[in-house]
């Protein structure tokens, strides 16, 4: 892994100014530290010399004083950057997978991971990896350079020491690399087992079975403390074989100092001032190390996330689709505002083609698509509103508005879940509600339009939900609705408020509905079936 | 934590001490001898210093080393020591006690709060006490070479007590703050990523983009809050060191020459830097100390939790099995509840009074809006809650008499998170009746609607599932669930609201397949939900007490 992906900066522009930050506080650090080993020098040779000691004084407060805001600045600017960075990524990565289709995003398991726990690792590697490798790289120059205009013996014997850590440090990694892997995997599941039994607990429960559980997770934490132990000692022990080197490569400077200073070849302040100097040269080195061990997920999460934003030409994203769609259809029938044209779909890794060749023109008005279950009236709904892209053919429709079978509802309020996708006033939601016939339902609650949905709040029937849904599309600007299933869950009474409201929404929009229900075929303008292809099988089995 | 634990802790902290009482020494030594070469006296004069330095050099990664896997082995052991304790606590909590929904995320919170707190003993005890070690022996070096400098690195330590103190409070202030805007921003995450499609098809992507934005802007503030006590106790520290220093020269300078050698003299001005570095350590202390606290609270006020059952029963089921038909055995004839109230805390009734009578093999619906105690009327029947007044009996037995887990064995309990293992498809059957045969795993798959999937698995029962494993979808898993239910030949099927988390089509279907394979038993089902109840013998319809 590299110690620090340059992509960051350059496909993120907006976590430039963190890492520079960053970098810039580290920079003035090292030079104030420097800075007080001189004044220290001066101080200890006044003292030892009886000179006058207030200048050195002032000097060293003063130093001291910078440093301390430095390290103030360090934690709060650190903080900042490292939340910056990974709430910036976050949203990022959130936009790019807004603005592409299914099939080119990770399942929502992976998504979610790396979305949540993925992007908050980022926030400790920017935080305290970054800073350190700035001053890893930055102060044994820094060092090495002022010993080399201080006292050259000592800067050589630094300057061919120091690479030893880094190499060291390469080396042993490289050696462990394949224990360390098997030991990681073996790790991780005796890790995972723990939360997962704390996870079923309630299902062990309701069997009886959770009390054999608690001897296991005694044996497997015995195990995963071995475990864990043998890896551990491998890390330990090399931090303890740098820091041996480090000591070692200081004690050569500080005995070449000592015959030098004993034999009166040296002035004491220059020899004070080489042992300060030497060790600032090792411990950034070392320090990358350790910060490196805990920030390793963030590098990971950071790799994945990269890779995530990088600019994939292959599959349109939806909302240039739409554009370019939109000019296209202008050119063509303006009645037309949908034309499909020869599309064939196969979900990634499938054989077969829920779809193939199909060619279709939809005009303004109600146009009712039926089929046989598994004959791709979904994926066919699904292609029109750009969540999935043909595998071969062209689609073009304008920004549109899809009630799938499942339709959203956020735990929120009332209002929340019937402006997602608008920004209707709540006397337009009432006027909706109204021609859903839900107004009264809505009017009853304990607190109408605020009344919260979900798990903690008030339940909606499925019929409840599909005319919910159904105002929420109408209440859309888009000037394509796609319909699935509206009206199945719904009584009679309510089926013809529904349909009722899709005639009306398909005399200025183009309504594409799929349905069994005979009685809004009848309304419709044009009538689009779908038939069962023996390759649709595979569909339907999918679905 | 055991006494052995804690004396371990203790030479954890003690070889700590060594450790940066040794990184002191180094930089004060060096010091000594630097100077004390300037004088050029004969090589010899220098010899035990020259070994001292090389000691110390030495001593501190030795010491270091051994302090960390000490201290680590330490606290691993402390660990599994307090997840076995933990889980064993919890397990008569379980699941009354653990809320209504989100279990799983609630029980994964436990998880990572023990291993906060037994971080602490890494992160906070042992460095604390190293430190302390470390100061002790300085301020008795320094005094010994000079009673003044002893008073000056003594009141260094005891000023860095305050700062620690400062730095926590401040961090501790905002910590419940910057937690709740945390678990903000993975709620908010999860709900987008996870839904992704379903955004895009309403148009909701900006919205749902800038619910993120609020939760990001909302954390921001609250971590840049809680950063500033770790700012003040990183400045303070520095400002201290600096102020050491400075009081140490004034404490010596009149000595130099005279009671204090120029060697000594350089080795005590030193001191108080080395010690500032060995102080710097601090705030990351500071910040696991806050961290750990935090999740003790939170994990204390779980763990002490009052059971919600008193296992006072002792008499057995009084059943009427005949092994030559298929009724399962253990059913009792009846389930009847009369006049029953329950509550989850405090006196306030969640439900009832309420009357209610099941018999034998009916398949009975409860509706009602949330919060009308359908769950707590499930809770009382599945006798994880004792209910607060009225009479429950099943068959002629008054159900509170019976020994608890007879009890409880006549119910098999599904809800709408059934959990799968990371182990085989065979395993997270077998675990509602260890020892059933393959044959029978098979047959109540099929009964659940699991047919065609299981027929699909390359490796039928030993498939690995779970995390880690084959993908599984909800309605698949709701399906493995009530499989379990039939495997484990419970006589009587307690459903709080098994399809919640589904969509329309895929719960009705679940429920077909359940209401199809559980003929030959008894069925209550509570739902908020009015709809996918053709199955269902009865329904009624609960109000709010």
């Amino acid at each position: 892994m590299r110690p620090f992906d340059p992509r960051l900066l350059t496909q993120v522009p907006a976590t430039r100014k963190p890492v520079v930050a960053l970098g810039a506080i580290g920079v003035v650090q090292g030079l104030a530290t420097i800075g007080l080993a001189f004044a220290l020098t001066n101080l200890v040779v006044a003292v030892v010399e009886g000179r006058e000691v207030v200048t050195p004084g002032v000097w060293l407060v003063g130093l001291f004083a910078v440093r301390a805001l430095l390290a103030m600045a360090n934690e709060l600017v650190g903080s900042w950057a490292g939340l910056r960075v990974s709430t910036v990524l976050r949203e990022r990565l959130i936009a790019a997978w807004m603005g592409r289709d299914a099939d080119s995003r990770p399942e929502a398991g992976r998504a979610q991971a790396l979305a949540t726990q993925g992007m908050t690792s980022i926030e400790p590697y920017v935080a305290r990896y970054l800073p350190a490798l700035v001053s890893g790289a930055f102060l044994p120059l820094l060092a090495i350079g002022t010993l080399l205009l201080v006292d050259w013996p000592s800067a050589l014997i630094v300057a061919l020491t120091v690479p030893l850590l880094p190499v060291f440090a390469a080396l042993i990694g490289h050696t462990t690399e394949k224990s360390t892997q098997r030991r990681w995997q073996a790790l991780s599941a005796l890790s995972g087992h723990f939360l997962d039994v704390m996870r079923g607990l309630p299902t062990l429960s309701s069997y009886g079975r959770a009390e054999a559980q608690v001897e296991t997770i005694a044996t497997v934490s015995r195990r995963h403390r071995l475990a864990t132990m043998q890896t551990l000692r491998l890390a330990f022990m090399s931090a303890a074989a740098l820091e041996l080197l480090a000591t070692i490569s200081v004690a050569l400077v500080a005995v070449t100092v000592g015959i030098r200073l004993a034999n009166g070849a040296m002035p004491l302040g220059t020899a004070m001032l080489a042992i300060l100097l030497a060790p600032e040269a090792y411990w950034p080195i070392r320090r990358v190390g350790a910060e490196f061990h805990a920030a390793a997920d963030g590098a990971v999460a950071l790799d994945d996330v990269l890779g995530e934003l990088a600019p994939t030409p292959s599959r349109p994203n939806t909302a240039d689709r739409a554009f370019s769609a939109v000019e296209e259809a202008e050119t063509r029938d303006p009645r037309c505002s949908v034309v499909v044209g020869g599309v064939t779909y196969s979900y990634p890794g499938a054989a077969t083609d829920v779809l193939s060749d199909l060619s279709l023109e939809v005009p303004i008005g109600l146009t009712v698509v039926t089929g046989p279950s598994g004959a791709g009236k979904s994926t066919l709904l699904e292609l029109l509103a750009g969540l999935r892209s043909p595998s071969a053919g062209t689609v073009s429709a304008p920004r549109s508005h899809l009630v799938t079978q499942r339709p959203f509802l956020a735990p929120g309020t009332v209002r929340d879940n019937l402006t997602l996708g608008n920004d209707s006033t709540d006397d337009e939601l009432w006027d909706m509600l109204r021609e859903v016939g839900l107004d009264g339902m809505v009017a009853a609650l304990d607190q109408g339009l605020d009344t919260r949905l979900g798990d903690d709040g008030f339940g909606l029937s499925a019929g409840q939900r599909a005319r919910l849904t159904l105002a929420r599309a109408a209440l859309s600007s888009a000037p394509l609705v796609l319909l699935d299933e509206p009206t199945a869950h719904l009584d009679e009474e309510s089926a013809v408020l529904a349909h009722h409201l899709i005639q009306r929404l398909a005399e200025l929009r183009t309504v594409v509905a799929v349905t069994h229900r005979p009685e809004l075929l009848a309304l419709a303008d044009k009538h689009v079936q779908l038939l069962l292809r023996p390759t649709a099988t595979l569909a339907e089995v999918r679905a | 934590m055991t006494t052995s634990g804690g004396r371990a802790v203790l030479g954890a902290g003690l070889l700590g001490g060594i450790a940066t009482a040794s990184g002191i020494a180094l930089t004060a030594t060096s010091g000594w001898l630097i100077v004390r070469a300037s004088e050029r006296p004969v090589i010899l004069m220098l010899l035990t210093a020259i070994v001292a330095v090389r000691t110390f050099g030495m001593a501190r990664p030795v010491f270091r080393y051994w302090e960390r896997l000490r201290s680590h082995d330490v606290a691993l052991a402390d660990l599994a020591d307090r997840r076995a304790t933990a889980y064993a606590r919890l397990i008569p909590l379980t699941p009354a006690r653990l809320g209504r929904r989100g279990r799983a995320d609630l029980l994964t919170g436990v998880v990572d709060d023990l291993s906060d707190v037994v971080d602490a003993q890494v992160r906070v005890t042992v460095p604390i006490l190293s430190t302390i070690v470390a100061s002790v022996l300085a301020v008795i070096v320094a005094a010994l070479l000079s009673p003044r400098a002893g008073l000056v690195v003594a009141a260094m330590s005891t000023v860095t007590v305050a700062i620690f103190v400062l730095g926590w409070r401040l961090e501790t202030r905002s910590q419940q703050t910057l937690l709740a805007a945390r678990s903000e921003v993975a709620r908010v995450t999860a709900l987008v990523a996870g839904n992704a499609s379903e955004l895009q098809a309403i148009g909701a992507q900006g919205q749902a983009q800038s619910w993120l934005v609020t939760a990001h802007a909302d954390l921001r503030r609250a971590a840049g809050r809680q950063s500033y006590g770790r700012a003040a106790a990183a400045g303070l520290l520095l400002l201290l060191t600096a102020a050491g220093t400075i009081a140490m020269t004034a404490a010596i300078l009149p000595g130099v020459g005279a009671a204090i050698s120029t060697p000594v003299a350089a080795l005590l001005v030193l001191m108080p830097i080395a010690l500032g570095d060995a102080f710097s350590t601090l705030p990351d202390a500071m910040r696991a100390l806050a961290r750990s606290q935090a999740s003790a609270v939170r994990l204390h006020a779980m763990l002490d939790q009052q059971p919600a059952v008193r296992a006072a029963g002792v008499l057995s089921l009084d059943t009427q099995t005949d092994p030559q038909t298929d009724t399962p055995s253990g059913m009792p004839s009846r389930i009847l509840v009369s006049d029953l109230t329950a509550a989850w805390a405090g006196t306030a009734p969640d439900v009832g009074p309420l009357d209610l009578e099941v018999q034998r093999g009916q398949h009975l619906a409860i509706t009602g809006p949330n919060g009308c105690g359908k769950s707590t009327l499930l809770a009382v029947l599945a006798r994880h809650l004792d209910p607060t007044g009225g009479d429950y009996r099943l068959g002629d037995d008054d159900a509170l008499q019976l020994e608890l887990g007879q009890a409880r064995q006549v119910f098999a309990v599904l809800d709408d998170e059934p959990h799968l293992f990371a182990s085989t498809l065979r395993a997270n059957l077998q675990l509602a009746r260890p020892g059933s045969a393959d044959p029978d795993l098979v047959e109540a798959m099929t009964n659940a609607g699991l047919g065609q999937w299981f027929g699909d698995l390359a490796l039928g029962l030993d498939t690995v599932i779970g995390s880690g494993g084959r993908g599984v979808s909800g309605g698949e898993r709701a399906r493995l669930g009530l499989a379990r239910c039939l495997v484990s030949e419970r006589p009587v099927l307690l459903l709080d609201e098994p399809v919640a988390h589904l969509d329309h089509t895929t719960a009705e279907a679940v429920l077909g397949d359940l209401t199809r394979s559980t003929t030959e038993r008894s069925v209550i089902m509570v739902s908020h939900r009015p709809d996918g109840l053709a199955g269902f013998d009865r329904v009624i319809g609960l109000s709010r007490p």
